[in-house]
Order: structure tokens, then sequence, then C-alpha cells
């Protein structure tokens, strides 16, 4: 009985979560509009099913703490490296060391990888270029400016925000 | 109030010289692979100044709110697009620009 019950319980504690989300969402978009609630609800009904049916429950949750410590990390990283981007771009003499680079990943497979692909391609100085076996391909815009130990930050900030293990690498 | 306005306009103007900057590394940089930091550059901080810079002057939450997902989205859309042309142009074996083997001549003269 309990294990008929269970997936049908995981599903309804996902609408429970999610419903709620894309009520705000349609809120926001709404402006606070009330008159087309109407709607909304079969909006924000329609929308959390396509939530529950393409992105099921993973054992991966987000850290509050971890979710504040990455966002905090990624804006001083996007201002330190935007500066010194943008003075590159701007200098009378275009004085590049670009290159390739591979970094052995030490998330494991699954959202925190494409996470942190995303988050280096907007990291100023690394764009990610390919995300194969256990390693990530990443193009630095200049060698000197990228050093090993802020790619290792971003990792950790990652695996922190989603309470995931880093493996020893 | 004064200030609020002050802030506000200080951030959009920031936020316009990142874009001036991307663009002028769109035009300069030399290579695929360049001109791609130079464009995610501009979408993360140049639009999330301006957006910034907004969200100091709306009138309602949900037009913060609103901004906020704006500059979201544009990010994601930003970084998995520079994604898939970086490993695309990697697989089809685009050599990227060097300053110690600098490109040969296009035309013998």
């Amino acid at each position: 009985m309990t294990i008929a019950r269970s997936p049908s319980l995981r599903s309804s504690r996902l609408w429970l979560m999610r419903a709620p989300l894309f009520a705000a969402l349609w809120w926001v978009l709404a402006e606070g509009e009330t008159r087309a609630w109407g709607v909304g609800a079969a909006t924000v009904l329609a929308a959390t099913a396509a939530s529950v049916w393409l992105w099921p429950p993973s054992r991966a949750h987000l850290s509050p703490v971890g979710l504040l410590a990455f966002l905090a990390f990624f804006a001083l990283q996007s201002l330190r490296g935007g500066f010194t981007v943008a003075l590159l771009a701007l200098r009378p003499r275009l004085r590049l060391r670009p290159g390739l680079r591979v970094l052995p990943l030490r998330l494991p497979p699954g959202a925190g990888r494409v996470l942190l692909a995303d988050t280096l391609s907007l990291l100023p100085g690394t764009v990610s270029a390919g995300l194969c076996d256990d390693e990530l391909h990443l193009h630095v815009l200049d060698q000197a400016l990228v050093d090993d130990a802020d790619l290792r930050a971003a990792e950790d900030r990652v695996a922190r925000l989603f309470g995931l293990e880093l493996a020893h690498a | 109030m004064a200030a609020i306005d002050w802030l506000s306009d200080a951030l959009l103007l920031a936020g316009g010289a990142f874009f001036l900057a991307g663009t002028v590394g769109v035009v300069r940089f030399p290579d695929v692979y360049c001109r791609l930091h130079a464009l995610a550059k501009v979408d993360n901080l140049g639009l999330g100044l301006v957006v910034l810079g907004l969200a100091l002057r709306a009138d309602s939450v949900t037009a913060v709110v609103k901004l906020s997902l704006i500059w979201l989205l544009a990010l994601f859309a930003s970084a998995t697009v520079s994604y898939l042309i970086a490993r695309r142009a990697l697989r089809r074996g685009i050599t990227p620009w060097s300053a110690e083997r600098p490109a040969p001549p296009e035309r013998a003269p």
C-alpha cells in the first residue's frame, strides 16, 4: 500500500512546491494585475504540469546559504574580471595571450557540471568550449589572467550550492 | 530621492560603458573564441548594470523582479549560446589565435 502510494505522494509534494512559484511568476508578469486571474490560474496549472513532467525530482537540492555564497562570488568575480576584459578591448595596442585550458572536473556528472560550464562562460576571461568525459575544455582570453585557483573556487561554490561532494583529483 | 536618481544614472552609464567596450572587443579581437569573451561579458555586466540602474527607478516590486528575470534569462541564453559556438568551433578544428603563432598572410605579395 505504502509502496503504491509513494510516487503519487511525491508528485503531489512537487505540485505543492512548484505551483506557488509559478503563481508568483504570473503575479510578476501581470505586474500585480488581478483581473486576469482566470487565465493566470490555467497558465499556472499548465506550467506546473509541464515542469513535473519535464523535470522530475532529483537528489540534488539547492542550499540557501550556498546560493547566497554563489551569488556573492559571481557578482564579485564578474566585476573584477569585467574591468580587466573591458580594458583589454579598449587598449590602443591589443595585447592578448589567449589559449586553451583543460580542467579535470571534481564535480559529479549532472546539473553541477552544466552550471559550472555556464558560470565560467559568463565570468570574464573564460569561455567553456566542451564538456567531455571528466574534463571541461575552456578558452581563456589571457593566460596570465586566469589561474587554476579561480577555476577551483568556482567549482567549490557550485558544489556548495548543490550540496555535492567534490572528488579528489 | 535625488541620490537614488544619481546612483541610477551612474549605473546606467557604467552599463553603457561595458556595452561599448564589449562592442569594441567584438570588432577588434582576433578570432571567434576571443569575440565570445567580449559578448558574454556584455550580457553579464553591461545588461546587469543597466537592469540595476532601471530597478532603482522602477514603480513597483513586480517591475524589479521582472527586470531581474529578464537579466537571468539573458544570462542563460548567453552562456548556452557561447558554449555551443565555442564547442562547435573546436570540433570543426578552428585553431585558436595565438600571439606566438600569428596567422599567416592571406595573400602572397
